[in-house]
């Protein structure tokens, strides 16, 4: 992690919290980095485990999404552990580039649901429609922990430099595995399934067992793929879900199947993983909903014979 | 026939009226009348939609069968701030893939915030259609609209208390056949008047004190009767008053969001969704009017809606008022509502003698 030579040391250091869920996994580089520009301490919680899931599920409302559920989890542990608990609120990045409505309102979720608590919760607000970029938002949310502007500005400036390293030597790294040898097989999920240890993790672990190579979908030229799923799906607006659909597009020769794996009941992708499947013909798509069950042998069977397809179909079999 | 087309709009409550006014005095399209719909509407709609979708989804699939199968030629579909901007794209595939052949405008498409833009999506509907004219008719539409929301709330607010049994009902009919047969914004206006007065007249045996229960929820179910299965009747029946802040007047044509954001800031910092700065503020509004009761409606996994049950679980334990939420899938069943609407009734008649 970079450290930041011209910055006073903070009279009392600020502990942040980062629940490991959600947008974490997008914006776990731009976060730490960030503060720990600024000086502040990062308190992430720990990966997802049943503990978790169980106290996100009381906490929650019963028909919210698993992923809600699993946020709240990640909140709840934090509790009482740091000064602030970070939840930001991002509406969109312009037209036709929003986010689930889920994340407009997590902040406010978070702290009604929590509201007895004495715990303090931090926030920044991207809405480009409402003249809110994200810098902007950044400079907010630090003036708001006690800095100055400038510093605020830097730390951000700082921060995003880092992130787009980072996202440039993993997608390097990504792009790499579509020419390795053995059955490729595309994971189409949001970063917050696919890499939750709790449940994504487990299924691309087991496909790696198979021996097949899982690559994950979002990791890819977001510019690129935002231009391609506008071909593809006109009206499609939600930022994740085309990045996806972008992705889809771009690797699709390159792939042997596909696995779309959303968390019951996502709202986009009840709809995006339909328009996926009627789309792109031709190649194996396995449809997954995951849910907190805990047997996953279930899981394994319908993993193992798709497999099995892609080898038979591949003439390996 | 000059490139006119038979439109049809997904079936829409009262609002059916309003766009056939639009679309066939102001754009100079036909307009095909959706079907009412019927548990057959929604059963293609289910069959014919992906699994954990909202219900509203499946039944505007299902209503746009219906308007192709009575004769529409072009089905017009609106844009969405959720789920729903994606209706459009995703029905307009399934229907084809279906082999159903017709023409599609989706208002999404064009959803880019310039007026030139809607009107060239309209101008698809009829190539000869004046824009000045098409405007002044918006006008009289959006009166018309308002017109409607506010004849439904004399309605649902009154009909539980009528002497003879079914008089509220029909003069609210009547107001709407005088509608859908107008051609002129004075004939609409007419037609209100008439009502207005028809449905003052109407004799009511309402207590000093009726209960008063506000309705909440999601934009199209808590509004279409069919869709929520009549709940505001249902409750109406029971000898109460019902109201709903939320309709189309109060939230597409007099929105101020930034100021219901205001009064419920001690609650929420951001808008957390389409419906749901308006439903906060009204949920809190009865809350501190003393009301009875809240009735929160929304179809089966829809985000901001369950977004905000946090917030009106807080609502209703700050205010000390019962709040029902009720869930439609397209499971549900009449009599389990109706049991539930029983129970209802019964907590807050029982607490308002004891209170």
């Amino acid at each position: 992690m970079q450290k930041n030579k011209g910055a006073e040391p903070v009279k009392k250091k600020i502990t942040i919290g980062i629940p490991r869920a959600m947008l974490y996994y997008r914006y776990e580089v731009l976060w730490k980095n960030f503060f720990s520009i600024l000086g502040a301490d990062c308190v992430i919680s720990e990966p997802t485990n049943k503990e978790i899931i169980k106290s996100g599920t009381a906490a929650a409302i019963d028909e919210a999404c698993l992923c809600t559920k699993i946020y709240l989890g990640h909140v709840k542990s934090l509790i009482g552990k740091c000064d602030y608990i970070l939840i930001p609120r991002i509406s969109n990045f312009g037209i036709k580039r929003n986010m689930c409505t889920k994340f407009e309102a997590l902040y406010d979720i978070a702290c009604n649901t929590f509201r007895k608590t004495s715990q303090k919760f931090l926030t920044y607000n991207v809405d480009v429609i409402e003249d809110c970029p994200e810098e902007k938002a950044f400079i907010e949310m630090g003036i708001e922990l006690g800095f100055s502007k400038k510093e605020a500005l830097n730390a951000y400036k700082e921060a995003k430099k880092g992130e787009t390293e980072s996202l440039k030597n993993h997608l390097k790294a990504n792009e790499s595995l579509y020419k390795k040898n053995g059955l490729k097989i595309l994971i189409v999920a949001h970063s917050y399934v696919a890499m939750d240890s709790y449940i994504g993790k487990p299924v691309t672990d087991f496909l790696k067992k198979l021996g097949t190579v899982p690559i994950m979908a979002d990791v890819v030229d977001r510019k690129d793929a935002l231009k391609r799923s506008a071909k593809v799906s006109p009206t499609l607006k939600w930022e994740l879900s085309r990045e996806l659909v972008g992705s889809i597009d771009e690797h699709i020769d390159k792939i042997d199947g596909m696995v779309l794996m959303s968390a019951f009941p996502c709202g986009p992708d009840s709809m995006v993983d339909e328009m996926i499947i009627r789309k792109f013909r031709g190649k194996p798509i396995l449809n997954i909903t995951l849910d907190d069950q805990d047997g996953t042998a279930g899981l394994e069977t319908r993993l193992e014979s798709f497999v099995d397809i892609l080898r038979f179909k591949g003439g390996t079999l | 026939m000059n490139g006119v087309k038979k439109v049809s709009f997904p079936s829409f409550t009262h609002y059916n009226y309003a766009f056939k006014y639009f679309m066939e005095n102001g754009v100079g399209a036909r307009y095909i009348m959706p079907p009412q719909m019927t548990l057959r509407t929604l059963d293609r709609g289910t069959k014919a939609s992906p699994d954990y979708v909202c219900t509203p989804f499946k039944t505007t699939l299902g209503s746009m069968m219906d308007c192709l199968e009575a004769g529409a030629d072009t089905i017009f579909m609106s844009m969405g701030l959720c789920r729903l901007g994606y209706y459009g794209e995703l029905q307009e595939q399934i229907l084809r893939d279906m082999g159903y052949q017709f023409d599609f405008v989706n208002l999404s498409e064009y959803s880019t915030g310039k007026r030139r833009d809607y009107i060239k999506a309209l101008k698809r509907l009829n190539p000869r259609m004046s824009v000045a004219k098409m405007m002044l008719v918006l006008a009289e539409t959006v009166k018309l609209v308002e017109q409607l929301d506010e004849a439904e709330a004399m309605y649902y607010k009154n009909c539980g208390f009528e002497k003879v049994k079914g008089s509220c009902k029909t003069a609210i009919k009547r107001y709407h056949t005088a509608v859908e047969t107008a051609t002129t914004g004075r004939e609409l206006e007419a037609a209100y008047k008439k009502f207005k007065k028809e449905f003052n007249d109407i004799e009511l045996d309402k207590p000093e004190n009726p209960l008063k229960v506000g309705v909440v929820g999601e934009f199209l179910t808590a509004q279409d009767a069919f869709s929520n299965l009549d709940v505001e009747q249902k409750l109406a029946d029971m000898g109460v008053e019902v109201y709903r802040y939320l309709n189309a007047t109060s939230r597409m044509f007099h929105y101020k969001g930034k100021n219901l954001q205001v009064e419920t800031s001690e609650y929420c910092k951001y808008d957390m969704g389409p419906t749901s700065t308006i439903n906060i503020w009204a949920a809190k509004n009865y809350a501190s009017h003393s009301f009875d009761g809240i009735v929160h409606i929304k179809s089966a996994g829809c985000t901001p809606e369950i977004d905000i049950m946090p917030v009106l679980h807080n609502i209703s334990e700050d205010y000390k008022i019962p709040v029902l939420y009720l869930t439609y899938d397209s499971q549900t069943s009449d009599t389990g509502l109706a049991t539930r609407l029983e129970a209802f009734y019964d907590m807050i008649s029982m607490r308002k003698k004891v209170l």
